[in-house]
């Protein structure tokens, strides 16, 4: 183990520390990487790690020196627990409990691979050792996860061993603040947490507000349903969204900064406050910083879960203990934020890759992506698809290679309907545009939005109107109902969807709720409001004949919507066991034993229990 | 100083005012419903929304708090913009189909009535415009009512929905609803500030037993060093009304050449009475009467 300096005073005692830290490192050191973000804990991780930490106590009396370390999520959460090895960066997942003697024996001391434990790929039968060999992470380009998954997120020591807080020396030493923001500016960067606004003038624009003190704030307020790449930052790197944040407080001249982080993620509050006390104990953090006499320090805020608190006005409201409403942005909030200071508030992924971008260059990012959309965005790809996981591409590469070659194609090779990208806010974009360039500008028009970078995908078996109903009716009840079009608007639109997927609809439901969806867009007092609608708009735009089909024919096409549609019984697969009619609550089943059963439709309250209950398969939906 | 052009007309306007204030001060007429002068803009209805020129596109925005920094172009009268006005308020109508007050502005801003269906149950015919908690924190310093839950749940209500220990009943909120949706209800001894269910002790009139006032905010205008409602009401427990009855009749009898005994009587009196002037304005200081009396 590392010994933890403190106090560095000058950007020369921070290479000093990171040649220390590299020299003590054994490059063929046995090392054993256990991934405890979120999803792989869920999956049993921490019982994986206690279980080597455990063996390799044992194995160091014995003199075999093997490293055991957490790390953060390495994104592929679909076949958690992960585990690396090395030397050889062998990937394995999916480990349990079970499976740790042997991969101890085998690959930790024998030197050989557990193929068992190795990725396999579903369609090509090909064996992966490493994360590179795998379809979903061949094609990825990681830039702000580059860490996860590599360095342990508790220890600083780690994160300064492989550059980091370089890039903040370098602005310190070498930068004037007007440069950074010049440097962030050429870089193209934009806003990662929805609007997309460019960063560079969002910091020039808060350097040349005239009021004192500047703000700070990272916005790790991730709540869209499905997303989860800010979490996995927090959890996993926490280091380089500080990072980012003190080298943004030093372009514009702030000395307190806040990280807003929602309660329901506990990991990314307990890695970012270890990593502000160990930025704080390496001078990082605090007063004269590595000697420059710049000071500043972060506090984390942490938000009770309400989705409008992502809204920057809502999240500085909560900051300052109000209640999280919204308010006019008609002066924005870099000139009049928290507190009605001048306040810069960027997203949790825009501010981890301000130090790679000071580091390596504004050309170098904006060499990566389109036009207009420069550098990496992390997606969190989910539904209806093999590969669900976090996946970070360059700007710019297609739906069909993030959804087939990443993500593997579609689960049980089902068609693909749609992809929802943008959360709550965001719209469908259907099959015909699997060709289009993931940018800022082309899912704009496409009618969607980049938003956080949520993606989820539908397969041939979603209804398109109940997929609408679902974000609406979260929507409805993340609505702060502060302003009328959200409030009554949402509440009417999802009363018209709840009609339609009833068989209640009418004539002129679809376009009333373009009407509402027009309103709302014109009206409404913030951002959630004001694009509440996309996923009700944008289906219509592409789905319209299923909304059709739903109101004039009473008939959902993909079989989801309860009442637009009949269980029945195959005659030809039932084997007349009972059990759905053992378990029908309104007694509709009927049939002698062992014979064919039959679904009475005049008493079935297509409650779908009999649907569920069948182990032949043999009721089916018509 | 800025020239805001509303509806094609230039218009004097200093930085820092609203588009609402300018097209006020120049009788052009533009729905609120959550706006109050006494208050901080709240933009929550957007009943008052109006198209500004944002350089190549045209942008919704509410009058009420939009702020003029320079030389704007405003549309009024759009067919954008008064088509979302009514939009807003159809919503509103759903929402609150009972009340006269909505109707009626309805009516002046040209919306018949609502296509879409009453479904909102959390608070009946309140549009949630937030006015009476603002005037109870803003104003009266009171903060007895909030606004609780969120989305389609919010109403306004006391702190766990009981009787507030810290509204004065004053009566600020039932003055400033534009809906009419808060009331006063007089109780034997106790004003009661409907739907809140909050109870104050009531001081009556000595004369005629009309409600004057909450005891409550007689004490916190003394607290406050300024002059009590009993003050206010020219030193003793009448209501205006008997109040000014009385006034004239003392200033009848006062009036030389109109001697009773009883004028004769009042004239005697040390120090006399000095009466100020404004009886007929309606605010209660204007009747205050001075301390010889």
């Amino acid at each position: 183990m590392s010994t933890v300096a403190t106090g560095l005073k000058t950007a020369n005692d921070l290479e000093q520390y990171r040649r220390h830290l590299l020299g003590e490192r054994d490059p063929r050191a046995h090392r054993v990487r256990v991934c405890v973000g979120t999803g792989c804990t869920a999956k049993g991780a921490k019982g994986v790690l206690e279980l080597f930490n455990r063996t390799a106590e044992e194995a160091a009396n014995d003199g075999v020196i093997v490293e055991t370390k957490c790390t953060g999520c390495h994104g592929f959460c679909e076949r958690g627990p992960i585990v690396v090895v090395d030397p050889g960066n062998i990937f394995y997942h999916g480990v349990k409990r079970e499976d740790v003697p042997e991969i101890w024996r085998e690959s930790l001391t024998g030197g050989r691979i557990v193929e068992r434990l190795l990725y396999k790929d579903e369609t090509t039968g090909q064996v992966a050792k490493t994360p590179d060999e795998i379809p979903f992470y061949k094609a990825q380009h990681r830039i702000v996860l580059a860490y996860n998954g590599v360095i342990d997120p508790t220890k600083i020591e780690e994160y300064v061993a492989v550059g980091g807080y370089a890039a903040l020396a370098k602005v310190l030493t070498s930068m004037e603040p007007k440069e950074v923001i010049d440097e962030i500016t050429n870089s193209g960067l934009r806003g990662r947490g929805g609007g997309g606004f460019l960063t560079g003038r969002k910091w020039r624009s808060a350097r040349d507000a005239q009021s004192e003190p500047r703000y700070v704030i990272a916005n790790g307020d991730e709540g869209d349903p499905g997303a989860f790449m800010d979490r996995s930052l927090m959890e996993g790197a926490p280091h380089s969204v500080i990072e980012g944040m003190i080298i943004g407080a030093y372009a514009i001249d702030s000395s307190q900064g806040f990280v807003y982080v929602r309660n329901e993620y506990p990991l990314a509050v307990q890695h970012l406050s270890t990593a502000i006390a160990q930025a704080r104990e390496l001078g990082l953090l605090g007063y004269d910083i590595l000697g420059s006499g710049f000071d500043f320090d972060i506090r984390i805020n942490r938000g009770s879960g309400a989705f409008v608190c992502g809204e920057s006005t809502a999240l500085m409201a909560s900051l300052e203990g109000r209640v999280g409403e919204p308010r006019a942005k008609y002066i924005h909030t870099v000139e009049s934020g928290l507190h009605e200071k001048p306040s810069l508030l960027n997203n949790v992924e825009t501010w981890a890759n301000v130090p790679q971008i000071i580091l390596k260059g504004a050309d170098w990012f904006a060499s990566l992506g389109t036009e207009k959309s420069k550098g990496t965005k992390v997606f969190s790809l989910v539904g209806k698809v093999k590969n669900t996981g976090l996946v970070e591409v360059p700007m710019g590469m297609t739906l069909r290679q993030i959804i087939y070659d990443i993500g593997g194609g579609i689960r049980d090779d089902k068609a693909f309907k749609a992809v929802q990208t943008g959360g709550p806010s965001g719209g469908c974009i259907p099959a015909r545009y699997l060709d289009e360039q993931v940018d800022f500008d082309r899912l704009t028009e496409l009618g969607s939005m980049m938003g956080s970078g949520g993606m989820i995908v539908m397969d041939e078996d979603t209804c398109i109107v109940n997929f609408a109903k679902y974000f609406v009716g979260f929507l409805k009840d993340e609505s702060c109902g502060k302003c009328t079009p959200c409030r009554e608007g949402i509440a009417q639109m999802l009363h018209i969807l709840e009609g339609i997927a009833k068989g209640e609809g009418k004539d002129g439901d679809i376009e009333r709720l373009e009407q509402l969806g027009t309103l709302m867009e014109d009206t409404a007092l913030c951002a959630l409001g004001k694009t509440a609608a996309n996923p009700v708009l944008s289906t219509i735009r592409y789905f319209r004949a299923e909304y059709e089909e739903h109101i004039r024919e009473k008939r959902c096409p993909a079989k989801e919507c309860p009442g637009l549609f009949n269980y029945e019984i195959n005659r030809d697969v039932c084997t007349g066991c009972g059990l759905c009619a053992k378990k029908c609550p309104v007694e509709a089943i009927t049939g002698e034993r062992k014979k064919p059963h039959a679904i009475d439709q005049q008493k079935c309250t297509n409650c779908g229990t009999c649907f569920d209950a069948c182990p032949f398969s043999a009721v089916v939906k018509v | 100083m800025p020239t805001v052009t509303i509806d094609e007309k230039p218009y004097r306007a200093d930085v820092g005012e609203t588009i609402l204030e300018v097209a006020q001060r120049n009788g052009i007429w533009i729905p609120t419903l959550c706006h109050h002068q006494a208050l901080e803009p709240y933009a929550a209805c957007r009943i008052c929304v109006v198209e500004i020129d944002r350089g190549g596109w045209w942008q919704v925005v509410t009058s009420c708090n939009y702020p003029i920094r320079r030389a704007l172009t405003v549309r009024v009268n759009s067919e954008r913009a008064i088509r979302a006005r009514r939009g807003v308020m159809e919503l509103l109508l759903a929402r609150c189909p009972e009340s006269p007050q909505l109707r009626r502005l309805a009516n002046r801003m040209g919306v018949e009535g609502t296509p879409y269906p009453h479904i909102a149950a959390a608070q009946e015919n309140c549009i949630l415009c937030n006015l009476c908690v603002r005037v109870c924190s803003e104003r009266i310093g009171a903060s007895a009512i909030s606004m609780v839950g969120r989305g389609g749940d919010r109403t306004v209500a006391t702190p766990f929905r009981m009787s507030s220990e810290d509204c004065i009943g004053c009566g600020a909120c039932a003055a400033v609803c534009p809906v009419g949706t808060i009331d006063l209800i007089f109780h034997e001894d106790e004003v009661e500030i409907s739907p809140f269910e909050t109870r104050v002790t009531l001081r009556r009139c000595a004369e005629c037993g009309r409600p004057v006032g909450s005891e409550l905010v007689n004490e916190v205008l003394a607290s406050r060093g300024g002059p009590t409602l009993v003050e206010m009401l020219a030193g003793d427990a009448y209501c205006l009304r008997c109040k000014r009855k009385k006034l004239a009749e003392r200033l009848t009898a006062a009036v030389p050449g109109n001697g009773s005994g009883r004028a004769a009587q009042e004239r005697s009196l040390p120090g006399g009475t000095n009466v100020q002037t404004g009886l007929h304005a309606g605010n209660p200081r204007s009747i205050r009467v001075g301390e010889a009396g």
